[in-house]
């Protein structure tokens, strides 16, 4: 528990601006963030937002233009990125494809002048670690994507780095083996114990395999939080957006008590709702909130609290997307799961719907 | 690639201009080999085949001499033009822009702008002075003009392959712990090697050709291949100067097709 929570990276007020004057543009903008040792942490978000920039800075290609950065309870500003305890799974690998995968791997240990036994003993290691042994002998370009990916995953993790930035290591590989290095990336993660800051724009992948995410959008962080705060509880609608498939409604506020709000629905009833953090609506207001597709029931008419027609369904194996027009004309899907006597249901059909208590959170902005 | 709808070979008068241009490079030089070997002392009638005058260069001291001259000065200059084109090239590319960048890549490349003859006349100038000042005519001059004059032929290939070389590499090695000097040492020298090698040997062909240079800065006995024949054109020209030209072309084409050969293994 105390090493959970021991602050291994430190970002204060961080922001980084290419170019100046007129063609100034800002990549990343007052970030904020903490990064425990030992964690599983993911930087997620839309292509251009930012999450390289972040990692180049964090390693050391990238000097921030405000702000500051410490690793390891130590400032790391100024740092030429061969004197940081970082290492990095680049976006393309960048295996030395002059050197055979065992060279590629001990690199940074012969750079870092350890003896030639420890240099090969920590090698054969890392082989067996990303189950390589067999390939030891080959160049880069003899091996398959997955197979570079993994020698870049042991090259980083050979000299035992306090912390491994991944940039989007997985993005070039097919479905199947992209699971696989999904589960092995999890597993070498609790073997060694190091900090793992993994960059990705898929939100599926962020959600399974971190301990926390950030979202970032246009070089800010706009949600911080387990992937289930995240996903259950979205702060705003680019977050909810970007996270799975959700229902956005506008509501009308009836009534505040401390943590929640009571909202109108369409057709007359009322239901609580969760307030995203830092914001305040009076009763009065109407606000934007989101309920996933999977944490509403279909019912009988008038049996639920909102009633809906029938527009359309699309079969996904183990669930139907079923999208309805609200009393109001608002759309709205909901996820069914299937079972074999179950009917597909006919446009036009009207049904009843039943919100899961709890599940509607309120938005900011 | 292009597709099938525009092929340039379907143009109108194509197939002639093809032609013709082998025709105008390569007939001359044609007509010069098969002469090499007449047994006559001819250009023009043939006389049946023959390996005197191949017999005639190489017992002519002469000709070794001065083959063996161009052939360590081109070494020489093209080994210095190596170096110093090297270190050009890293400081055009491996560097955050500066001002007056371009206008270094313009200096870099001045041989290949100023008019050979007018670079000569200068040399001439300038190298005679020296000459006078310090009392030494030895090959140094020669040596240090060849170089000189290689190193734009010497920068642009490893120039070419550092533009296209990872830049990610280098950042990868930074971050496996090396100093620049060591992420020089292992990534970026080995991976430049083909470069090297091709400027190199574009350097050693360059310097091998050049007469104006030579003709403009040698002093006495200080002939090369190139000068010595054009010396010789002066006088009377028998098939002994067809041979000498065939065995330079020859050599060329080694060199060029090792350089070729290289290039596409290393590549
Ligand atoms: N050296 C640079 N000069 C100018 N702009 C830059 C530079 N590097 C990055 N940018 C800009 O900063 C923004 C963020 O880039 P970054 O590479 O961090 O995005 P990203 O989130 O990693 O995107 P992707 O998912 O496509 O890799 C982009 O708009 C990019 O154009
Ligand atoms: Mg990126």
């Amino acid at each position: 528990m105390t090493e959970q929570t021991r602050h291994e990276i430190e970002i204060t007020g961080v922001g980084k601006v290419f170019g100046q004057g007129e063609t100034a543009f800002h990549a990343l903008r007052n970030i904020n963030l903490t990064i425990r040792t030992g964690e599983f942490f993911t930087l997620l978000g839309p292509s251009g937002c930012g999450k390289t920039t972040l990692l180049r800075v964090i390693a050391g290609f990238e000097q921030p233009t405000t702000g500051s950065l410490s690793i390891n309870g130590q400032s790391v500003v100024g740092l030429a990125p061969n004197v940081r305890t970082v290492n990095t799974v680049f976006q393309n690998y960048a295996l030395f494809p002059h050197m055979s995968v065992a060279e590629n791997i001990g690199f940074g240990l012969k750079m870092l002048g350890r003896p030639r036994a420890e240099v090969a003993a920590t090698t054969d290691e890392m082989l067996r670690l990303v189950r390589m042994e067999s390939m030891a002998h080959r160049k880069p370009a003899e091996l398959s994507g997955g197979q570079q990916q993994r020698v870049a995953l042991a090259r980083a993790l050979a000299p035992r780095p306090r912390v491994l930035l991944l940039d989007e290591p997985l993005s070039a590989l097919d479905l199947k083996l992209r699971k696989d290095m999904q589960s092995e990336l999890k597993r070498l993660q609790i073997e060694t114990g190091i900090t793992f800051v993994f960059v990705t724009h898929d939100q599926e992948e962020a959600l399974t395999m971190s301990d926390r995410l950030a979202v970032m959008n246009a070089g800010q962080i706009l949600q911080l939080g387990s992937p289930h705060e995240i996903y259950n509880a979205p702060s705003e609608r680019f977050v909810a957006d970007f996270i799975g498939e959700t229902n956005f409604l506008n509501l009308k506020v009836t009534a505040r008590d401390g943590s929640g709000a009571t909202v109108g629905l369409p057709g007359g009833a009322t239901a609580q709702a969760r307030l995203a953090e830092g914001i305040s609506p009076a009763p009065g207001d109407t606000v934007p909130a989101v309920i996933r597709p999977e944490q509403v029931q279909l019912c009988p008419p008038g049996e639920g609290d909102m009633d809906g027609t029938v527009t359309g369904a699309v079969f996904f194996g183990t669930d139907t997307h079923v999208h309805l027009t609200l009393s109001d004309g608002q759309p709205f899907t909901v996820r069914r799961q299937n079972s074999a006597d179950q009917p597909e249901p006919a446009n036009g059909t009207p049904f009843g719907l039943r919100l899961t208590p709890g599940a509607l959170q309120i938005l900011r902005g | 690639m292009v597709g099938r709808d525009f092929d340039v070979r379907r143009l109108p008068g194509f197939g002639l201009i093809a032609v013709l241009t082998v025709i105008m490079l390569y007939l001359p030089i044609v007509i010069l080999v098969v002469f090499s070997f007449n047994a006559e002392q001819s250009q023009t009638q043939w006389g049946g085949f023959s390996l005197r005058w191949y017999e005639a260069a190489l017992n002519n001291r002469q000709v070794v001499d001065v083959s063996l001259r161009s052939l360590w000065l081109a070494l020489a200059a093209a080994a210095i033009a190596t170096v110093l084109a090297t270190m050009a090239a890293l400081a055009t590319t491996r560097v955050s822009r500066f001002p007056g960048q371009t206008m270094i890549y313009a200096l870099i490349n001045q041989p290949l702008m100023v008019p050979e003859i007018v670079t000569g006349i200068a040399l001439l100038i300038f190298v005679a002075f020296l000459k006078v000042q310090t009392g030494y005519s030895g090959m140094g001059y020669l040596v240090v003009a060849h170089a000189a004059f290689c190193i734009p032929f010497a920068y642009l290939p490893i120039r070419a392959r550092l533009e296209t070389m990872d830049l990610t590499l280098e950042r990868a090695a930074a971050d496996l712990y090396a100093t620049p000097l060591q992420t020089f040492r292992y990534v970026t020298l080995p991976l430049l090697v083909p470069g090297i090698l091709a400027g190199f040997m574009l350097g050693f062909v360059v310097s091998l050709d050049t007469v104006v240079i030579t003709e403009f800065v040698k002093s006495a006995g200080q002939d090369t291949l190139p000068t010595y024949m054009l010396g010789q054109l002066r006088r009377v020209v028998t098939p002994e100067m067809n041979a000498i030209a065939t065995l330079f072309l020859a050599l060329s084409l080694v060199i060029v097709t090792l350089f070729f050969m290289i290039s596409r293994k290393r590549g």
